[in-house]
């Protein structure tokens, strides 16, 4: 498929505006400039962009509640926390494409009458941040940026604002309170971001790809942009691709292409020929999948119909050496580690969830863990603040759904299916 | 109006309210341990988890809003797993100290874990080891701690102090000071009463009891006139703790420092135990009879002489409105004379004499809840949430809900912080402040909404001509733009209060200051409810209108205390004016020079080692009786605890003197008492609005020789007489200070706890000083209560109300 969003990347000099101008970039910008806001909105919602940070929630719907808010001033915030394990699919845009997100932050704050706009980045992600600078350095310089962008007569400011290593501040509540400067926590909604989100104004988070799909939508018009892939969810989408393949890497490829399709052809198959056990499709917090679903399409549609989710897009392969009970493990070690502290069932039952997925790792696992371990993640499902505890408990169920025989035989022989196979 | 039903119930809600309002409006159960009735919803527990039909999830109730044609179930099977689910994970890691913790049996835990079932223990945890933190007042064992979030937000969001906070993440949050320090606030103990469990306890209360083997009693704060209900616990006749509890009281279960930790000011050392006479210069202890017969017989014998009002007596803002009733009714009837005044004198007094030059009314009882849904709150040189803490919670509140809050302040006090606009302004200065926004109106700089029809219009105008904002900018300091913006906005608000007090602990402050505010509101179209000036103590509005004052020709406090030989006999009841009244030698001298003085009072005050006679009083709690509040609202105060020695309640020892002296006063139990009081006309008045120009100039100004300003005053923990007595509250302080700005420590010489000499034109002082950015240069700011500092030896009265601001230098102790 031709790139859209990781065009230029193989070049050299990609993350310069010289490279981008060159081919074509910030074109789109002058265009939007001819546009009405609300028309940019609209064109948004006919392009049908769905969220790439996760949700897959409707962009042009988010966006038209916050420009409905009376409120003002407004901010737009890109999410490029991007702290997922398994997740790395933002990252290339935002060391080798910095422009491209610039380019589509403006025209989004210029459809939502915002002026003021962050990213919030990962704090691990110090090229990146380098990158950035340079990137919002040179709009500035360049007119893109600042108190009349490309001589619109619009006034757009844009900084980094770089997070601390929490997992949580991904989640757009918690990430506004920790760009105010306070404990990022999440926050109760409702009310929305859209309406009371940074400073009490409204506010509306978007993830790093979305916003690179904006100048996109803008220049091939939403008719267009709506051919690329599936039409339920169209567009492209970057895939972070890991763990057995040959080719590991994040690939650019139409929404709703079959599984088996990313595996085989683009990152090469699994290692070394060897037989495919599991897949995770979309990050760690996305259940896991066996072989029989490889024709699913990759989208927000298709995935939930077997069980699981298109998250990220962070596909993870594991193949028939890899122990399921030690990837359900260390999963766990992340979500307890990351878990805020805020409720209860997550703060309490990351680490008891652990705990027991540790025993049996380790052979000391007993009769009626697995119903235990079950019993405690349907606790968790759904009565957590936020997705997050919902995530680690959808991995424990996803795993036992699938492969409880793998884990009933740590229980009875204390020692990995994998290794003795 | 929202129609919902809950368990088959049809309901009705206004909006806005959560599920859980609408449920406990109702008396319908839903468990929760993170919610709280002043906090904004946290939704952390996940207990008070609900089903509403047509939602995938189970819903939190308290942060769900209620909405139309929701059907709501607080009880099903699921979520009795739910709960027992989340109990069972709060409970894994939790001590189980529960043998050993203060909060068994009202503990929230507890109860939950025993309602909804024994956990089967399916999971052991490791217990968590922290260790526990200790402060002067407040215990915290966090190993307790199931991370509600309460008391960090009741200590932000409610109180304004933000001293914890949660810190670490996940599993091993806790909650802390910043960087793991010593708690190190204001020591209001509200995060106590809003813990759950028992990881937050009151130090003073440690291992002291079970909670099942508690009494409560409610009664009224003894300090100030907020007259909040405090929740007693007694165990084998002794009060070993209080509490605030939720929704009861003025003051709904919200207590102060003073309130929660200093009711053992009872149990002080000082305590009286025992009549003393003064024989030989000594004092010695005597049987009543033979006090109460050398009084009446030295009281006799100098009327007989001298005539009536040869005798005078000084109420008490903190007893009893019976005790009193009392004082006057025995004053006017066994003694025969006028001579009969209270501290309000020097404060209170003021108020009521400027309200009524302008409004035209005798009293002007606040309301506390007045500042909340005002568009613009003023607060005139007054810390309220040190004097009235209760009451300013609603400032902060009113800010909270957006008013905007207008601080008018020379230091940087808890309001100022919060405050939407802090105008710095010079110290005692506010009049001027005042009188330039009453020339500003009048200028037309904005437009005035309502006709003016008071009279002396014309006086006004002219008595504010010179106040134009580059004058007042000049006289107080606030940059002339600062000074125009806040009078702008105060003048076109919509609605609006002016909030001060003036209290006999104060300096900067006086009659001017108070006619100025009361013009201005005037001027606005606003009446009296507009101007919020509270009554300082427990009872000091009550001592008031029980006519303790002169009504007639009698002298009053300044014609008795600071008129040396004015009077040959003083009667002095709860009150402790060398320390607690300004310039302490000439009071000094008055009493000196008495014939005769007799004390009555709980404790060996200052004043009572000059007396003659010394009557020991039961105090608060021992004794039955009513405060009036600052809202003019009579509570009563039940006896708790036996009377210490000897002593007896005050208008009992008035009537059993009266007898003695031949007068009868009647039978006078306590209800024949209060049946007389509650019979008193009231104290009426109609409002006829005037104007009353009000002068400003500083009675002593700073100058070359005196170069600095001494402002005085009330603290947080602190407020007179009975808190010194207290063994908690001393705990956090108990040493006398001075703050001044850091500039002048630097100018002066002057070192952070070192010693300094304070020189007024009247006599000078020693005192440890502490730097403190809350306080702008030029000024020193002292507490007044701590007997061994004298500071009321620096000060002055000024009879005609006046602010009594004192200029002083400053002399390093070399
Ligand atoms: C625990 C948690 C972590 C998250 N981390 C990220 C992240 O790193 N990047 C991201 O874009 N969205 C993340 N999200 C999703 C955001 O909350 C939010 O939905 C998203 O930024 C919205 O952007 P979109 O509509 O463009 O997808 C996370 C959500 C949760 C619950
Ligand atoms: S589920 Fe609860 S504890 Fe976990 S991250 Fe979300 S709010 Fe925090
Ligand atoms: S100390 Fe008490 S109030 Fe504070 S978070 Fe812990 S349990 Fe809640
Ligand atoms: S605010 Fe006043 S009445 Fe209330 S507890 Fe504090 S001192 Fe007592
Ligand atoms: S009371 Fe609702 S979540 Fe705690």
């Amino acid at each position: 498929m031709e790139r859209f969003l990781l065009k230029n990347i193989d070049s050299p000099d990609s993350a310069g505006i010289g490279e981008y101008l060159r081919t074509g970039g910030y074109a789109s910008l002058k265009k939007a400039f001819g546009m009405e806001p609300a028309d940019i909105i609209a064109e948004v919602k006919a392009a049908g962009l769905r969220g790439r940070g996760g949700a897959g929630f409707p962009t042009g719907m988010k966006w038209d509640f916050a420009s409905r808010d009376p409120k003002f001033p407004k901010y737009l915030i890109c999410n490029a926390d991007e702290g997922e394990p398994g997740t790395f699919k933002d990252r290339p845009i935002l060391e080798k494409n910095p422009h491209l997100l610039i380019e589509g932050m403006v025209i989004s704050a210029y459809a939502l009458k915002s002026e003021r706009g962050y990213i919030y980045l990962r704090g691990e992600y110090p090229h990146a941040r380098a990158v950035l600078d340079k990137a919002i350095a040179e709009a500035y310089e360049a007119g893109f940026l600042g108190g009349d962008v490309a001589g619109s007569g619009f006034r757009f400011d844009l900084s980094v604002h770089q997070g601390a290593g929490a997992y949580i501040c991904g989640e757009e509540t918690a990430l506004i309170d920790s760009i105010e400067g306070r404990r990022g926590q999440p926050r109760i909604k409702p009310p929305f971001p859209v309406n009371v989100g940074a400073w009490g104004k409204p506010t509306v988070v978007n993830n790093v790809e979305t916003l690179a799909n904006i100048p996109l939508i803008v220049s091939m018009g939403a008719g267009r942009y709506s051919e690329i892939g599936n039409p339920e969810c169209p567009g492209p989408k970057l895939f972070s691709v890991s763990c057995c393949v040959e080719r590991p890497g994040v690939y650019e490829l139409p929404m709703g292409i079959p599984l088996r399709e990313i595996i085989y052809e683009h990152a090469g198959g699994v290692r070394g020929g060897r037989e495919l056990k599991a897949v995770i499709p979309g990050g760690i917090s996305t259940p896991v999948l066996t072989p029989d679903v490889l024709d699913c399409p990759m989208d927000f549609v298709n995935l939930p119909k077997r069980g699981s989710m298109l998250g990220s897009g962070a596909v993870m392969v594991f193949d028939d050496t890899v122990c399921l009970v030690r990837v359900c493990w260390r999963a766990m070690r992340f979500f307890e580690h990351e878990s805020c502290g805020k409720c209860t069932p997550c703060r309490e039952g990351t680490g008891w969830m652990r705990n027991i997925l540790e025993r049996m790792e380790g052979g000391f696992g007993r009769d009626g863990d697995i119903e235990l371990l079950q019993d405690i993640a349907r606790s968790i499902m759904g009565k957590t603040f936020c997705p997050l505890g919902d995530g680690a408990a959808g991995v424990v169920l996803g795993f036992l759904r699938n492969f409880s025989d793998e884990f009933m035989y740590h229980i009875t022989n204390k020692k990995c299916l994998a290794e003795s196979g | 109006m929202i129609e919902l039903t809950i368990n088959g119930r049809k309901l009705q809600a206004r909006k806005g309210m959560t599920i859980l309002d609408v449920a406990r409006e109702n008396n319908i159960y839903i468990p929760h341990l993170c919610w709280d009735r002043r906090l904004k919803p946290y939704g952390g527990c996940r207990l008070c988890l609900v089903e509403v039909e047509g939602q995938r999830k189970l819903m939190a109730s308290c942060s769900s809003p209620a909405e139309n044609g929701m059907v709501v179930h607080t009880d099903t099977p699921a979520l009795r797993k739910a709960r027992k689910t989340v109990l069972e994970l709060l409970l894994v890691h939790h001590p189980l100290d529960c043998p050993i913790c203060d909060k068994a049996g009202e503990c929230s835990l507890q109860d939950l874990a025993y309602k909804y079932g024994p956990s089967q223990s399916r999971f052991y945890g490791e217990r968590k080891h922290d260790p526990e933190a200790t402060s002067p007042l407040i215990d915290r064992n966090p190993n307790r701690c199931i991370l509600c979030g309460r008391c960090v937000r009741v200590c932000w969001e409610h109180q304004g102090v933000g001293a914890i906070n949660l810190i670490g993440r996940g599993f091993k949050t806790k909650v802390s000071p910043a960087f793991e320090e010593t708690l190190d606030c204001e020591f209001c103990g509200q995060c106590i009463d809003a813990c759950p469990v028992g990881a937050l306890g009151a130090k003073p209360y440690k291992y002291r009891a079970r909670a099942w083997f508690l009494e409560s009693r409610d009664s009224i704060c003894p300090y100030c006139a907020v007259g909040c209900t405090l929740t007693l616990d007694v165990r084998e006749g002794r009060i070993l703790r209080v509490r605030g509890v939720d929704g009861k009281g003025v003051n709904r279960g919200d207590l102060c420092g003073k309130g929660r930790f200093g009711f053992d000011f009872i149990y002080g050392d000082s305590r009286l135990t025992s009549p003393l006479i003064r024989t030989d210069g000594e004092l010695k202890e005597v049987s009543w009879e033979e006090a109460l017969h050398y009084v009446a017989g030295r009281l006799k014998a100098i009327k007989e002489e001298h005539g009536p009002d040869a005798i005078g007596a000084i109420g008490s803002p903190r007893t009893t409105l019976e005790d009193n009733y009392m004082l006057a009714r025995f004053m006017r009837e066994a003694v025969g004379t006028d001579n009969l005044d209270t501290s309000a004198r020097l404060g209170y007094a003021w108020v009521l004499k400027g309200v009524e030059e302008t409004y035209g009314i005798r009293l002007n009882p606040v309301r506390l809840d007045s500042p909340v849904g005002k568009d613009a709150v003023l607060v005139i040189e007054s810390d309220i949430t040190s004097t009235h803490p209760i009451f300013g919670l609603k400032f902060l509140e009113a800010k909270l809900n957006g008013s905007r809050l207008l601080v008018v302040e020379p230091r940087k006090t808890k309001l100022a912080r919060h405050a939407s606009a802090w105008l710095r302004i010079r110290p005692g200065t506010s009049t001027a402040f005042l009188n330039g926004l009453v020339r500003y109106a009048l200028a037309g700089g904005v437009h005035l909404k309502k006709e003016i029809t008071t009279e002396g219009l014309e006086e006004l105008q002219e008595s504010v001509k010179d106040y134009t904002p580059q004058r007042v900018s000049e006289m107080t300091g606030i940059a002339e733009d600062d000074f125009t913006e806040a009078a702008r906005e105060f003048i076109t608000a919509e609605s609006r209060l002016l909030a001060m007090t003036v209290s006999a602990a104060e300096n900067q402050k006086g009659i001017e200051t108070v006619r100025a505010a009361a013009n201005l509101l005037m001027l606005l179209g606003e009446g009296p409810e507009a101007l919020q000036i509270p009554a300082d103590y427990s009872n000091t509005y009550g001592a008031w209108l029980m006519g303790v004052r002169p009504l007639g020709k009698g002298r009053d406090l300044y014609g008795m205390l600071y008129s040396p030989g004015a009077v040959r006999a003083l009667y002095v009841m709860g009150e402790d004016p060398l320390v607690t009244m300004p310039d302490a030698d000439r009071i000094e001298e008055a009493l000196k020079g008495l014939d005769l003085l007799i004390v009555q009072d709980i404790r060996m005050s200052e004043t009572a080692k000059l007396a003659d006679v010394i009557l020991p009083a039961a105090s608060w709690a021992e004794k039955e009786g009513t405060f009036m509040n600052a809202e003019g609202l009579p509570q009563p105060v039940p006896k708790v605890v036996a009377a210490t020695g000897d002593s007896i309640a005050d208008w009992m020892i008035l009537r059993n003197l009266a007898r003695l002296m031949g007068h009868d006063l009647g039978s006078m139990d306590l209800e024949t008492l209060q049946d007389e009081i509650s019979g008193l006309p009231p104290e009426t008045g109609t409002q006829r609005w005037r104007f009353a120009p009000s002068d400003w100039r500083l009675k002593e100004g700073p100058d070359a020789e005196y170069p600095v300003v001494l402002v005085t005053g009330n603290i947080m923990q602190h407020s007179g007489a009975l808190s010194v007595m207290s063994k908690s509250l001393s705990h956090v302080l108990s040493d006398a200070f001075v703050q001044i700005s850091p500039e002048d420590a630097a100018k002066f010489g002057v070192e952070d706890g070192g010693f300094i000499r304070i020189v007024s034109r009247r006599d000078s002082v020693f005192i440890k000083a502490r730097v403190s950015d809350e306080i702008p240069e030029g000024m020193l700011f002292v507490p007044v209560h701590f007997a061994h500092a004298r500071v009321n030896a620096l000060t002055f009265a000024s009879p005609d109300g006046t602010a009594h601001l004192t200029a002083v230098r400053l002399e390093p102790k070399a």
